[in-house]
């Protein structure tokens, strides 16, 4: 390139910094002012709301819609359900394009990012039922000492179970594992040519429940400190990758499979480690399977599993907060979260609705007793990265060194919550 | 050397990698060979998309289990009928479509436009102009991800088909095919025009385009091409799943939107039919596809 | 999808090209001036819009702390000097090792892609250039074919073809070998060979130290299977188009100076190395530093197919740079990495074309026909200006 050249392109460039202050001087009208919302006035402006949400399912899909429908017919406002395909990216597009939808599912991970830069409306305290919500799941949602949104639901983990396999392996329900032990030998005698005992997606959401059953934890209790790397956890990861390598389970992606419901529905594993969600997707997609849901075996540490929850998320840039705070209310309430239960089988957030749930899932009480000793995942702003590295490392863990790869996440999670503080 | 006769065998050799051997061999045999190795590659860069199509026939389960067989156990259209009658595919069709044939009207319009001034019309700046698309060209598109957004953002058009089709009309590389193609022109028409009393543009539109036709053509193919293949940009100037397209819609199925599971007959389909526009127009101008040496360039 | 023509004086040939600073020395009239710049005005509006100020927003962004919403030049955002960027490079925390790690995979991709894909295309126009083919345009068209479908229905193709009980493995299954898993492998390829040969473990003095956070035995990792699967693709879909770039040049070749070095009694190989390669130079340069820039781009395959995983084996720069801004809300950490992004392309461009000038050619290489002429010389003045641009 030659000088000419060379001298052109500042010209250009020049030419196009002048340009871009010419747009400023036209833009700066048009009302992207950057109001942080931490006022408690909500708009009550009239207008349509735009519900996004990120579906396990066509089941979830179903429900979502028809009960905001309902909600729309009863109180005239018009309302929409649409599904994202990427809810954090259609989020974070949403937000920073200044139209973001009105209501929408917020994940326990992406939580304090949003509430953090003031994407969120914090309406917690102008909700009826605030009290009827489980306290471990408003400590998910609750960020500056505010309840940022209401909880939706929540799932633990628990181990399911092929009946069929069971019992042709000759075991009975006195042989429902309920130490390590036990799942070490019950997923040996489960395991065939062609067919793993276990079968779990290789990821912290689910290897995750065997560090909980050791006893670890991934922070202390109010968030500050880092624990990845205690040794209760390191014990924890070494079960797991005793279990890889040993023959009889397996990762869902290794046997070709994309989650460890689809493991477990296509027979190529006889239990998989999994949540209520699995039920919706045994239903629609693999309903000639029969099986059963049993809590998770008790390791080095005691009884252990994770529980996922998310939050109905109200935009700050919504117009419409009145409304839609009425329409989370509609969603919350006891029948119809009862209603979404009996559609995908997640567990009610309020604490009133729990007996109903038992009563219409006598075969899954598992799940909901597994609350009692579940832990919250991480949910620290910035976490989900840590999450997501932490993920990258556990596909190596059968070769790996638990120890090295639970000091790095440790010092990545650390790294995060110093600037969190 | 040797003072051959005339006619030289022409498959003595491969020319290439030697392959066949040296140039002793007879005609026959070198030449087979090279038939085959061509046949063989040729096989290796269509046997892919044979299967893709028997696949999109073939049952979720079939496809899973006995992915080699070329014709299905069991024909069935189920993967067809869930495309078309229970997703939003005929809307990304419908979406895509129009945002191709914006896109490939306005750069031809723009591009002949820019490329006639460039090439005819003499005005102060012309050299800068023209440096200034070379400059751009050379900026990488993987930058403008994140900053044509902010822009996009900015002027209000987000989530409109404004945002998908604006922003492709630039481009460079068309606006040099045709101030190359005006040059090759002899002036002497346009001369006689201006002596006429016609202005710039009259000629342009009356005189040159017309003439222009074959360059047009190639504008065409490639602005087609370009817009329907099109993915990064439509990511980021909308969310409105009103105004998917083809190919976003493709890669949100192929990251399992339509739950969970491998439905490989579904998303197969789903990119056969997708491909299926290109595949025509690639079919129908194929020589002149072949024949211009500056083409659409795949990452 | 980008359409980059090559630079200017690739233009179908015929036409002249370079800058328009030649011709007539007479000032614009007035009324011609004034209709130039109407008639480039809606183009040059649109690449302004489009395309300088982006760049110039963006680089704004990167040095910046704007947090997602709201207009990055309100009253809010402040100037943070080269923050994000200091993250991305010396932070030392997951940033650098992210970036590291899209670095060195995209560098495998880049090596192993532009070579192939290289070689590939001029194999093809060779043996598809031969006179007296059959079926030539038969050929050229199944060749160039995938080059027309987008990367995306490519993609989901190739997911279904390198599935773990898919094609390719049920091919290499009769050739008796077990193949891996494919997209769901994070398995270095440099570390399986080294594997085999029986260093299963990172010797002590590359274990322990790295660049951008990352040990250099981890830098030599090579591609993952999963980045291989993406290397095959890569070279099925773009050896058409170059085969074609390849096939334009040929045809310029002049065949009397094939001919003439035919009488000669050359064999074909040496026909091909010392009178067609050369006068091919300017093509392959061409070739080159398009497949340089786009590999260093490539971000389609890694949205529609794997999202950077397995294990972060297929992550790349573009990727990662969408990924931190519209996903993590980063958006000055996104916008950083993607200028370092484009600093490395032209650097590395600027390296290849400095490798590649025109030098004299060594005197052993010249080739002589018979009647004491340069081939090189009989086939033009073109030649030896190969590799000046």
């Amino acid at each position: 390139m030659n000088r000419r050249t060379t001298r052109r392109r500042t010209i250009a460039a020049l030419a196009g910094a002048a340009g871009i202050l010419a747009l400023t001087a036209c833009s700066g009208g048009s009302g992207f002012s950057d109001s942080t919302s931490t006022a408690q006035a909500t708009s009550t402006g009239g207008g349509s709301l735009r519900v996004l949400i990120g579906s396990s399912g066509d089941a979830e899909t179903a429900a979502v819609k028809s009960a905001v429908a309902d909600w729309a017919g009863t109180s005239g406002t018009d309302a929409t359900v649409s599904v994202a395909s990427d809810l954090n990216q259609e989020l974070s597009q949403g937000f920073a394009s200044g139209q973001p939808a009105d209501v929408f599912y917020v994940s326990a991970d992406a939580f304090q990012g949003y509430a953090s830069n003031g994407s969120l409306l914090a309406y917690g305290d102008q909700l009826k039922a605030k009290d009827d919500f489980y306290p471990t799941l408003v400590d998910q949602f609750t960020y500056d000492g505010k309840l940022y949104c209401a909880p939706k639901d929540f799932s633990t983990l628990a181990l399911i179970i092929n009946t069929d396999d069971w019992s042709k392996a000759g075991l009975t329900d006195a042989d429902v594992p309920t130490t390590w032990d036990q799942l070490t030998t019950v997923a040996k005698k489960l395991t065939t040519d062609g067919r793993k005992g276990l079968a779990f997606s290789g990821e912290y959401a689910r290897v995750g429940a065997f560090m909980a059953q050791a006893g670890g934890t991934m922070t202390n209790d109010d968030g500050t400190q880092a624990t990845v790397n205690s040794p209760e956890n390191v014990a924890g990861l070494t079960y797991v990758r005793g279990l890889l390598n040993s023959g009889d389970a397996a990762y869902a992606a290794t046997l070709g499979t994309g989650w460890g419901g689809e493991a477990f529905g296509t027979n190529k594993a006889a239990m998989t480690v999994e949540g209520n969600w699995i039920t919706g997707a045994m239903t629609s997609d693999y309903p000639d399977v029969k099986y059963k849901v049993v809590p998770l075996p008790a390791g080095s540490g005691g009884k252990g599993t994770l529980q996922f929850t998310n939050c109905w998320g109200i935009a700050a840039d919504s117009k419409n907060q009145g409304a839609a705070i009425a329409l989370v209310e509609h969603l919350t309430s006891t029948d119809q979260q009862l209603a979404f239960s009996k559609a995908f089988g997640v567990m009610p957030s309020v604490q009133s609705a729990a007996d109903g749930w038992k009563k219409l899932y006598p075969e899954m009480t598992a799940f909901i007793d597994s609350a009692s000793f579940a832990q919250n995942t991480v949910n620290a702003k910035g976490a989900s990265d840590v999450i997501t590295d932490f993920n990258a490392q556990l596909e190596g863990l059968a070769k790996g060194d638990p120890q090295k790869i639970l000091d790095s996440v440790q010092t990545n999670l650390q790294a995060v919550l110093d600037q969190d503080k | 050397m040797s003072t051959s006769a005339v006619t030289l065998p022409p498959a003595t050799t491969t020319g290439t990698t030697g392959r066949s051997g040296g140039r002793r061999r007879p005609r026959r045999w070198s030449a087979v060979v090279v038939y085959v190795v061509l046949v063989a590659i040729a096989v290796v860069y269509v046997y892919p998309f044979l299967i893709q199509v028997m696949t999109s026939f073939k049952t979720d389960a079939d496809a899973s289990n006995d992915p080699l067989a070329l014709v299905p156990q069991t024909w069935t259209t189920a993967a067809y009928q869930r495309l078309f009658l229970h997703s939003d595919f005929p809307l990304w069709f419908r979406n895509s479509v129009i945002v191709t044939v914006a896109v490939t009207l306005g750069r031809v319009f723009l591009d002949s436009l820019a490329g006639y001034a460039l090439a005819r019309l003499r005005f102060r700046g012309r050299g800068l102009v023209f440096a200034g698309l070379v400059a751009i060209m050379a900026v990488p598109p993987v930058v403008l991800l994140i900053p044509k957004f902010l822009v996009i953002k900015q002027l209000g058009i987000y989530n409109t088909f404004a945002a998908l089709i604006i922003p492709l009309l630039a481009d460079a590389a068309g606006v040099f095919i045709m101030k190359g193609f005006f040059e090759s022109i002899p002036p002497s028409v346009e001369e006689a025009a201006r002596l006429d009393g016609a202005g710039a543009f009259r000629i342009w539109w009356s005189v040159v385009l017309p003439m222009a036709v074959p360059a047009l053509i190639t504008i065409v193919i490639l602005s087609f091409q370009a817009s329907w293949n099109e993915l990064s940009h439509f990511i980021i100037a909308s969310q409105d799943p009103d105004l998917v397209t083809l190919t976003k819609g493709v890669a949100q199925l192929a990251s399992g939107a339509l739950s969970a599971g491998n439905q490989y007959p579904l998303k197969l389909a789903a990119a056969a039919i997708m491909t299926i526009p290109v595949a025509v127009l690639f079919f129908v101008f194929q020589r002149r596809i072949m024949n211009v040496s500056s083409g659409a360039v795949k990452e | 999808m980008t359409s980059l023509s090559s630079a200017p004086g690739r233009a179908p040939a015929g036409t002249r090209t370079g800058p328009a600073r030649r011709g007539s020395a007479r000032g614009p009239s007035g009324r011609q001036g004034a209709a130039g710049w109407l008639f480039v005005s809606p183009t040059l509006l649109v690449l302004g819009l489009f395309l300088v100020i982006p760049v110039v927003m963006a680089a704004w962004v990167s040095v910046s702390d704007w947090t997602g919403r709201g207009s990055p030049f309100a009253s809010g955002v402040s100037y943070v000097g080269a923050k994000n960027y200091a993250a991305l490079l010396t932070g030392g925390g997951l940033a650098t090792k992210d970036f590291g790690t899209s670095l060195r995979n995209n560098a495998y991709y880049v090596l192993l892609v532009v070579p192939l894909q290289t070689a590939l295309a001029l194999f093809l126009a060779v043996i598809v250039n031969r006179r007296l083919l059959r079926g030539r345009g038969a050929f050229r068209t199944a060749y160039y074919f995938p080059s027309v479908t987008s990367s995306v229905a490519i993609t989901v193709l190739w997911l279904f073809l390198f599935s773990t009980s898919g094609v390719v493995n049920g091919v290499l299954a009769w050739f008796g070998v077990h193949g891996p898993n494919w997209f769901a492998d994070p398995d270095g390829v440099l570390h399986l060979v080294l594997g085999s040969l029986g260093v299963d473990t990172a010797p002590a003095g590359l274990a322990d130290h790295g660049l951008l956070g990352i040990s250099w035995w981890d830098w030599l990792a090579g591609p993952s299977v999963a980045m291989s699967a993406f290397i095959l693709m890569a070279v099925f879909t773009t050896s058409g188009t170059f085969m074609l770039l390849f096939l334009a040049a040929l045809q310029n070749v002049s065949g009397e100076v094939e001919e003439a070095a035919v009488m000669d009694g050359t064999s074909g190989w040496q026909r091909f190395r010392f009178v067609t390669l050369p006068m091919l130079r300017p093509t392959v340069f061409t070739v080159v530093t398009l497949g340089l820039i786009g590999t260093w781009q490539v971000f389609d395959q890694i949205y529609t197919g794997t999202q950077g995983g397995p294990a972060k084996t297929t992550l790349t720069p573009a990727y990662l740079s969408y990924n931190t801004a519209f996903n993590n809300q980063q958006w000055g950490q996104g916008a950083a990495i993607a200028f370092l992004l484009f600093a490395i392309i032209v650097v590395v461009t600027a390296l290849q074309r400095l490798a590649t000038r025109d030098r004299a050619v060594p005197r052993r290489r010249r080739f002589r026909l018979a009647d004491g002429t340069l081939a090189a010389d009989a086939a033009g003045p073109g030649v030896q200006e190969g590799g000046r641009r």
